[in-house]
Parts: structure tokens; C-alpha cells; sequence
């Protein structure tokens, strides 16, 4: 009999700190995503943690000063295959009309070919990062950014990254 | 007896025939008979914003230039949307805060509608999509307009004037909150800026001069002081010739602000302090400045980005680190750099657009 109250009071101290955590979860600040939407087949909403279990790839760009800055994250091309977009074997015909509209935050955008992003078609990887030097990125630069090596203009690797949309180019 | 009937089976199919033809007349009438053409120089180039189902016409702009300058829309029927959008100040109204009905202060400064055309996301926030969207939220406002829209299509449908414009305009003469919205948005697209020194300059046929140069010169510059390159890095955001880029930056006016921007729409910190980043077009005349109107004149927003930029977590990267001076910790113009960058923006100012008869309040000439 005492063991059966013992249970209970376990079971409703876990049932209370769930609803808490539930409670604390929608109160919490709004938790920052990149989407992946348009021409995909599941789209999706990925936020650190999920970036973290994915396959993860270092790169490096120059700032502004011409030094090499060193970044971790998930190469576009993963999040573009998880999200089932036409890379690899079906970037072919009119897919390679598709290109990749970034949007930032702050309304920023730049754009990518497919092709540019498929290692099929280029050995240079390009990756979301959220991660520089093992901390999180800069207010301002993160949570999440492109880092586009080997471009004479930073440019295109843009910062607070939030959408990527993918789209065939018309007209 | 049977002629008789015979005639009146005749007329009877007449009649018939005769309804049917002007039921179908009527039916196609054709609505969008005279398009509205747009026109605006290459430089500006096509990323335009016209929804489908509104397309620009003659007879949408006409009558979206009466209802902007329609009092009828406001409840207190004093205030229309020229009220604050005056065409002489390149539709701003020179006041820190407009004042709506009851002489209420808006939230923000009225904000000068040139070239938006190609604006995608409005108001000092973004937040709405359209101008067929942006029109419907000072009517609806309590302060701009008294919420008076749903109202004021009731008003408008017992004038003489309205439900045969409304007809012209859209093929049948219900007036409804819809249609003022898209008739506004019509109107407001035909509003392009594009004959000021500047565009002659880029036309080839204006030479600015020496101050005006360096002016330019400095504003399209970003600073790189081991190199010796001076620079303001204005058109980091306000580059191209639209002179706006569709940003939102928080350019450091406070480090805690009151008004927290973007953040009220989008829930997320790092939009805190964030407003759009306004085209620059007709400059000179639309003082004061900023999203509260805090500065007088150009001379105070330009010794704001020199030497008064507030740090804080959102600050604009664009707005760190650009000294024109090795180890500068500000922007370090010269008052000679300032004056000639007011010099260029003053070249940006369009007499024609603030004169242009398109433009101005058609009920004046129908008194």
C-alpha cells in the first residue's frame, strides 16, 4: 500500500513538472526557425536542435578584412534532400530552372542556382551555419547564416537567415 | 382571331429577343477597357507588385484618386488620406505625428508614397502585404480615419457621384470596402518619382555640381580608412536609383527604444527596433525625419548617423564599424562631407512629381 502511494505522488509530481514545462514553453520567447518551402516535397521548420542531429559540415569564408573566419553547420544541400527538393540524380531538364531564394530577417534576399548547391555540380559547399568557433553566432549575423566560400563578395553568404524558398524561375 | 394571336406571339418574342440582347449587351460590357500605363525609367527595373485581380486602369485610378482625397471616408468628415499625404510635401504632411480625427496624434510619421510600385511589405513595420492591404488600415484606424470604412461604403452608395464611378471602374456599381481599398491601391501605384536632377544626372542630362558630386561620391562610398577611401555608406541600404532597398534596420536612434518596430509584428527580439529603411526620393521635403519624426532637418539626421548612433544587441551591422578615420570610433565626416551629401540629396527632389495635375485632389476642379 505504501509503495502504491509512493507511485502516485511520482506520477503526479511528473504529470505537474510536464504542464509546467508546457506552460514555461508559451511564455518563452519565440524560438528562431529557417523554413524550407515552395517547390518542396515536405517542407520544413528547423531550428538549432534540429540542425544539430543533422549531418554537419565545416566551411570557411573571408570577412570583410580579407581574414578567413571558420563556421559549423548543415550543408544546403542536406536541408535541400531532407526536404525533398530536386537535387542529386533529378537535377536534370527543367529542375535546372530552380533556383533558391534566401530571405533574412530583416528582408534581405539573395538567390542560388540548384546546380550551385549540388555536389553533383560543384565540389564547393555551401552550408547554413549556426556555429562559429564552437559558440553560437552574433546578434545580428545568427542564429543562422550562409557561409559561401570562395566568393570575392560576402555578399551572398547572408546573415539571420529565416526562409529558404525554392522556386522555378518563369519568364 | 388568329392573326391576332399570331402578332402577339411575334411581339412577345421580340420583347424576348430585345431583353436578351441587352442583358447580354450589359454582361459585357467591357470593364477594363483603358489600361493605365505605368511608365518609369529601365533603371528601376520590373520586380513591380500588381495583384491579378487588380489590375491598373484609367478608370480604377480615377476613381482611387477621389476616394484618397475623400473626406466622406473618415468619420469626422474632415480627414481623407491627403490630409496626411499632402502632394506638395511628396505626401507627407510635415508634422512629427499626423493628427486623425479629434486632432488624435498618430503612432508614427506619416510616411511620403512615392514609387511604390515596387514597395512589397508597408508601413514602418512591414505589416502589411500590398498596398490593397495597406489602404485598409488607416480607414479602419480608430485615431487615423474613426474605423469609419464600413460606414463610408454605405455613405458612398447613396451619393449621385460614386456608384457610376464605382461601375466604370469595376463593371457594376456596388461600393464596398474592397473596392475603395483596390481603387486607393491603384491610384497609389500611378504615384512614380522619377524627373528629379538626379534622374537627369543618370539620363545624362544634368552635371551636378562640384558639391553635389563629392555629395554623391560619399553616399555611395562605404569608408575603407586604410585604404584612404571615404565613404558614408548610405547606399549600403539606401543604394540603387529607387534610393531605398526593402530592409528593415534598427539605425540606432536609441539603445532601448520605445517604439519596439518590426518586433510588435514578428514576436521575434531580434527585430527589436527594426523600421523600414524609407526611400530617400524627394527627401529635402518630407522633414521631419524618422519613424517619430525626431529630427528637424537633414542636418540633424545626417550628425545622427556621423556621431549619435546608440549601440544595442539589434544596431544594424551596416551602421558598425565604418570610420573614415584608422581607429575612428564614429563615422568621422568632415562638415564639408555633410553639407555636400545634403547637396546630392536635394538632387533628388522632383518638382514635377509634387506639381504633377495626375496627382492632386480632383474634387477641387469638380467644385
Amino acid at each position: 500500500m505504501k509503495k502504491y502511494h509512493i507511485s502516485l505522488v511520482i506520477l503526479v509530481c511528473l504529470f505537474l513538472s510536464t504542464s509546467f514545462q508546457n506552460l514555461l514553453a508559451q511564455t518563452a520567447v519565440k524560438q528562431a526557425v529557417v523554413k524550407v518551402e515552395g517547390e518542396v516535397l515536405k517542407p520544413l521548420s528547423l531550428s538549432i536542435s534540429d540542425l544539430s542531429k543533422m549531418k554537419r559540415a565545416d566551411a570557411s569564408m573571408k570577412d570583410r578584412d580579407g581574414n578567413l573566419q571558420h563556421y559549423s553547420g548543415v550543408p544546403v544541400f542536406e536541408i535541400l534532400k531532407q526536404a525533398g527538393v530536386t537535387v542529386g540524380k533529378e537535377l536534370k531538364g527543367e529542375n535546372l530552372t530552380k533556383y533558391m531564394l534566401v530571405r533574412c530577417s530583416d528582408g534581405y534576399e539573395v538567390v542560388f542556382s540548384l546546380a550551385e548547391l549540388d555536389p553533383s555540380f560543384t565540389s564547393r559547399v555551401i552550408i547554413l551555419a549556426d556555429s562559429k568557433d564552437g559558440k553560437p553566432l552574433a546578434d545580428g549575423i545568427g542564429p543562422f547564416r550562409l557561409v559561401v566560400p570562395d566568393e570575392n563578395k560576402p555578399a551572398r553568404s547572408a546573415h539571420e537567415v529565416t526562409n529558404l524558398i525554392i522556386r522555378f524561375a518563369k519568364d | 382571331m388568329e392573326i391576332q394571336s399570331h402578332y402577339k406571339k411575334l411581339t412577345l418574342l421580340l420583347v424576348l429577343v430585345t431583353a436578351v440582347t441587352l442583358i447580354a449587351a450589359t454582361g459585357t460590357d467591357p470593364v477594363y477597357t483603358d489600361p493605365y500605363k505605368l511608365e518609369y525609367p529601365d533603371y528601376f527595373g520590373n520586380r513591380i507588385s500588381i495583384p491579378e485581380n487588380n489590375p491598373t486602369t484609367k478608370q480604377g485610378v480615377y476613381l482611387g484618386r477621389m476616394l484618397f482625397y475623400e473626406t466622406k471616408l473618415s468619420s469626422s468628415k474632415t480627414i481623407s488620406c491627403g490630409s496626411c499625404h499632402q502632394q506638395k510635401l511628396a505626401f507627407t504632411d510635415g508634422k512629427i505625428f499626423s493628427s486623425g480625427i479629434k486632432d488624435m496624434p498618430t503612432k508614427r510619421n506619416s510616411m511620403s508614397l512615392a514609387n511604390l510600385l515596387w514597395v512589397r511589405n508597408f508601413f514602418w513595420d512591414g505589416r502589411a502585404k500590398g498596398l490593397e492591404a495597406q489602404a485598409k488600415v488607416p480607414l479602419s484606424d480608430p485615431h487615423e480615419m474613426g474605423n469609419y470604412l464600413d460606414k463610408a461604403v454605405k455613405d458612398l452608395q447613396k451619393t449621385k457621384l460614386y456608384p457610376d464611378l464605382f461601375k466604370e471602374a469595376f463593371g457594376t456599381p456596388e461600393v464596398t470596402s474592397d473596392r475603395i481599398a483596390m481603387a486607393i491601391a491603384q491610384f497609389e501605384r500611378t504615384l512614380i518619382s522619377a524627373n528629379s536632377p538626379y534622374d537627369k544626372y543618370l539620363k545624362g542630362k544634368y552635371k551636378p555640381t562640384a558639391q553635389e558630386l563629392n555629395g554623391m561620391e560619399m553616399f555611395m562610398n562605404s569608408a575603407d580608412a586604410g585604404k584612404n577611401i571615404r565613404g558614408a555608406s548610405c547606399a549600403q541600404c539606401h543604394g540603387t536609383p529607387k534610393m531605398y532597398m526593402e530592409l528593415f534596420h534598427n539605425n540606432g536612434l536609441d539603445s532601448i527604444p520605445k517604439d519596439l518596430g518590426r518586433e510588435e509584428i514578428t514576436g521575434m527580439p531580434n527585430d527589436r527596433g527594426r523600421f523600414r529603411v524609407v526611400t530617400l526620393r524627394n527627401i529635402a521635403l518630407t522633414a521631419p525625419y524618422m519613424h517619430d519624426g525626431r529630427f528637424k532637418n537633414l542636418e540633424e539626421v545626417l550628425n545622427h548617423y556621423n556621431e549619435h548612433i546608440q549601440p544595442s544587441r539589434t544596431l544594424s551591422v551596416s551602421l558598425q564599424n565604418r570610420p573614415n578615420n584608422v581607429g575612428g570610433k564614429n563615422l568621422g565626416l568632415t562638415a564639408n562631407e555633410k553639407s555636400d551629401i545634403i547637396s546630392f540629396l536635394k538632387m533628388l527632389t522632383d518638382s514635377t512629381f509634387i506639381n504633377n495635375p495626375k496627382f492632386s485632389d480632383p474634387h477641387l476642379s469638380r467644385k
